[in-house]
């Protein structure tokens, strides 16, 4: 059975920040420092409300489906 | 000895990763999107079933009562109980996949408005964030004399 898309983008997600961490252990200027809090932080944070909020929407799908099997 | 550019390689993969990531989440977004759309019309279509079976119930029970009356008449006696109770049932199950459809509009409606900016976040955000990527790495190369490549 395939995994539901947020769990596939959750997975997604756990692979670019693993990614990043190994990046940030090699870039060590100030520039580094700046793109983690303009660009990185907001780009995890954004991710996150969205995959939770469409675990939570296709939880409730997936509910409607089942109810209405008479 | 530590590879004196390991940051532009890093930063090189990173943004492959980055690039293949918007990709991979755009798909995702795309899935999430089919799945609210196969229920809506998944409910639709159950709708559309009860809302005929209840359409012939009723008539069953119409063409019921009419024979019930027409014994009644002779003095005999007739029970359309059991077409009644499939009417009813037919109704409350109609009922209650309309329900469930006001629900999955309700949260496919709050769900849209977080999708709307994941979107924009994939399709405008995330390629900004990448060139930019690309002018430090361009930068890094520049300022250590590194030929540049390509992106």
């Amino acid at each position: 059975m395939p995994a539901r898309p947020d769990e596939d983008g959750d997975q997604l997600l756990r692979v670019i920040d693993s990614v990043w961490q190994k990046t940030r252990q090699h870039w060590l200027d100030d520039m580094a420092g700046h793109f983690e809090r303009t660009y990185w932080t907001p780009l995890l944070a954004e991710s996150r409300t969205y995959l939770r909020a469409l675990g939570e929407c296709l939880e409730v799908m997936g509910t409607a489906e089942r109810d209405t099997e008479f | 000895m530590a590879d004196i550019h390991a940051d532009i390689d890093a930063l090189k993969e990173f943004r492959d990763a980055l690039t293949e990531f918007r990709y991979a989440q755009r798909e995702v977004v795309e899935r999430g999107d089919h799945e609210i759309e196969v229920t809506r019309a998944s409910l639709e279509a159950k709708a559309g079933q009860w809302r005929s079976l209840l359409a012939r119930r009723e008539a069953d029970l119409v063409a019921c009562e009419r024979a019930a009356a027409a014994e009644a008449a002779a003095g005999r006696a007739a029970d359309c109980s059991a077409e009644a109770t499939a009417v009813q049932e037919a109704q409350e199950r109609l009922d209650y996949i309309r329900r469930w459809q006001q629900r999955v509009e309700e949260e496919a409606g709050t769900f849209r408005g977080t999708a709307d900016r994941f979107r924009n976040l994939l399709d405008l955000d995330l390629p900004r964030t990448e060139n930019h990527l690309l002018a430090i790495i361009s930068g890094l190369q520049a300022a250590r004399g590194i030929p540049v490549t390509g992106s």
